[in-house]
């Protein structure tokens, strides 16, 4: 009797599976817009790896390898009229406007810009300008995000993470003028600091923006200036402030506790 | 910053230095430096006085009666044990009911700043500090009066023993500030102290109070900078002197690990400037081995470097000699203290000067207070360190000299103290570099 009701739960478990799968081959495929072959289907070929996760807006992840992987980066720039100019960096991807929704193609794609997680906008070029009723139409927010997507909208992502940027919208940022702006690429690949860890001279009252991308969530701190940001995985994230004050400050990672890079300012 | 970080976010005294690091020297000021204390070796090899003119112990110009009465006054020393040992339970307090947030808690800065550096300008200034206020000594005292003993009575100390279990314990105490993966934490704190108050508890109930004399981390520190200090007392009467440093350093007494406890102190700042290159950064954090232990390896091997080269020279200078010279490695050992001092004022004046306050107002009440502008801007910051060193420098030459006309033949008495020069400036350049890296 005991022995019996484990077999019969099986039964019916197999039983409503038969049938939830039968009902979904038996439902008509919607017909589209997309060219015959192409669907809102995702591709599973051979570019990338499809992952049962998704970016947080309902779109799933597609994972290449980290070498050759996409890349993006992204900086703001206040505009004199209106709004914000956005500008994105992409290494290993072009923008196929003309053929999105698709087929996903390795390193071919859009990118889409998020507002504090709000989608905003598709983005098909390196600028794109972000007018502030679009930005107010979005809730407001400072923190934009820009992610590569391939043409089927499923989003490129490396180690699980959707290969992403963020920048900060506040007047902090504005001041990009490369004259008075000294920048600070790092990455962290597997604990490794690439460039190593060394020594970035900076003349009193430049601004410093520091530009870093973690394999890993972390915390970046830099020291003296206490400015902090969190390191989402796979993001470029942006950094800026005015060196104000002298002397040597460190700027590390507080999760993996690596020095990335020390700002000498006098 | 806040606690939830995790260890990350209590490195931040890590350097033993807070939120900012004195600038690297430029490379102007460590060539000043440089030639001066080069300079100033040779004048002194040329100039100084032949025969030998420091008393040690029996200088000094005795202070007036007014103010030996009160320094030597039952209340004073009651005071100074109530303080210490006041200051021992505020920190333990800290550390077992604090937050774990070393902005939030003054326990860290307490020992690493106050304490630690803290007790060289305050040796400098009134002399052996530590030993009226350790709280170690008092619970021995303590403990000795429940029992009805006399905290002098004990074992008699080993001869060999000397200074080494100081050395030992000043060792741990920068690996612990320098290496430790998390020094400012509670957990790491306690165990060092828990540890340290039991050592030396145990050894004062075994061999007597003499045991803090030499034994006692802390109280050998202050005591060896206080060698340079104008206050002093005379043994033979007990009378409180103004005497000139070089006097003092003059009596440092000639105990087995003397040369070990200088070496410790040298090796361990010198680390603490080496630690801060982004050469070693990246050292240690790619290294197979784990940050700890190649960070461990590095204090090592700091230190030793500094015994090592120290040996060498001793060495040398018992072959320039003949052999005439008892002891030549500790006979010469007091005349580091002065370069250690140089290399201590050069390192951490600024943390002293900005934590040091910062840590006085968390333990006054304030919540997270900002750390004060150091006093020094960068030009003066640099001035002062290499000021620092290269008197320090200038010090241990005029002690070593005194003592080299002392013990050697006059005719070999120049000679004789060139390997000890010539390390001098090994040690004196080596402190301008570390600081330019």
């Amino acid at each position: 009797m005991n022995r019996a009701r484990p077999a019969r739960t099986a039964l019916a478990l197999l039983t409503a599976a038969v049938l939830a799968l039968g009902a979904g081959a038996c439902g008509g495929r919607a017909t589209t817009h997309h060219k015959p072959g192409t669907s809102h289907a995702e591709d599973t070929g051979s570019n990338g790896r499809l992952l049962k996760a998704d970016d947080g807006d309902g779109n799933r992840l597609r994972q290449v390898d980290a070498d050759g992987a996409p890349e993006v980066d992204l900086a703001v720039r206040p505009d004199s009229e209106d709004g914000w100019n956005v500008h994105l960096t992409v290494r290993n991807f072009r923008f196929t406007p003309d053929s999105v929704g698709g087929g996903a193609l390795a390193g071919r794609g859009h990118a889409r810009l998020f507002l504090d997680g709000h989608p905003l906008a598709r983005v098909y070029g390196a600028w794109f300008h972000l007018p502030e009723s679009l930005l107010r139409a979005a809730g407001g927010g400072t923190r934009l995000t820009a992610g590569l997507y391939a043409d089927d909208h499923t989003a490129w992502a490396v180690g699980s993470a959707p290969v992403r940027a963020t920048a900060t919208l506040t007047s902090a940022s504005a001041s990009t003028d490369d004259d008075t702006t000294t920048t600070v690429d790092v990455a962290i690949r597997g604990g490794k600091v690439t460039p190593a860890p060394g020594r970035t001279e900076i003349a009193k009252g430049r601004t410093v923006r520091l530009r870093v991308r973690s394999d890993h969530d972390d915390v970046l701190h830099v020291h003296g200036y206490d400015k902090e940001a969190k390191l989402p995985a796979g993001r470029a994230v942006t950094v800026t402030f005015t060196a104000d004050r002298t002397g040597l400050f460190e700027v590390e990672t507080h999760e993996s506790d690596l020095l990335l890079t020390q700002l000498v300012v006098r | 910053m806040t606690g939830t970080w995790g260890p990350g976010a209590v490195r931040v005294l890590a350097h033993g230095i807070g939120a900012q690091h004195d600038l690297p020297l430029s490379p102007f000021y460590a060539f000043a430096g440089a030639f001066a204390a080069l300079f100033v070796s040779f004048l002194a090899l040329g100039l100084l006085w032949s025969h030998s003119r420091f008393k040690g112990e029996r200088a000094g110009r005795p202070l007036p009666a007014a103010v030996q009465r009160p320094a030597d006054a039952r209340a004073t020393r009651l005071a100074a044990r109530t303080l210490g040992l006041g200051a021992a339970l505020f920190v333990v307090l800290w550390l077992l009911l604090g937050p774990a947030d070393p902005d939030r808690n003054p326990a860290p800065g307490a020992v690493y700043v106050l304490l630690w550096v803290g007790l060289v300008p305050a040796s400098l200034l009134l002399g052996p500090v530590w030993r009226p206020l350790n709280p170690l000594r008092t619970l021995h005292l303590l403990a000795c009066r429940a029992f009805r003993r006399t905290p002098e009575s004990g074992r008699p100390l080993p001869v060999r023993l000397g200074m080494w279990p100081a050395a030992a314990g000043l060792l741990a105490f920068t690996w612990l500030e320098l290496v430790a993966p998390d020094p400012a934490s509670s957990t790491a704190l306690l165990v060092f102290l828990g540890v340290h108050a039991a050592v030396h508890l145990t050894g004062a109930a075994v061999y007597g109070a003499h045991w803090f004399d030499h034994a006692d981390a802390f109280e050998v520190y202050s005591g060896l900078l206080a060698r340079l200090s104008p206050l002093g007392r005379r043994p033979a009467d007990g009378r409180l002197v103004v005497r000139s440093p070089f006097n003092g350093l003059d009596a440092t007494p000639q105990l087995p690990g003397l040369v070990a406890t200088v070496c410790v102190m040298l090796g361990s700042t010198a680390y603490d400037g080496f630690s801060d290159a982004p050469r070693w950064i990246t050292t240690v954090q790619t290294s197979a081995l784990g940050r700890t232990t190649t960070a461990t390896l590095g204090l090592l091997a700091a230190v030793a470097l500094v015994a090592t080269l120290y040996a060498l020279c001793a060495g040398a200078t018992r072959l320039v000699c003949g052999g005439g010279l008892p002891r030549p490695l500790t006979a010469f050992a007091h005349s580091l203290v002065p370069i250690a001092l140089g290399y201590l004022v050069a390192h951490y004046f600024t943390l002293f000067a900005t934590e040091g306050p910062r840590t006085l107002a968390l333990a006054s009440g304030a919540d997270r207070p900002e750390a004060p502008e150091p006093p020094l801007g960068p030009g003066g910051v640099a001035t002062l360190q290499v000021f620092a060193i290269v008197t320090g420098h200038v010090l241990g030459v005029i002690a070593a000299h005194d003592r080299s006309v002392r013990l050697m033949p006059p005719r070999r008495a120049v000679i004789g103290q060139l390997p000890l020069l010539v390390l001098m400036i090994a040690y004196t350049v080596g402190g301008l570099a570390l600081l330019i890296a």
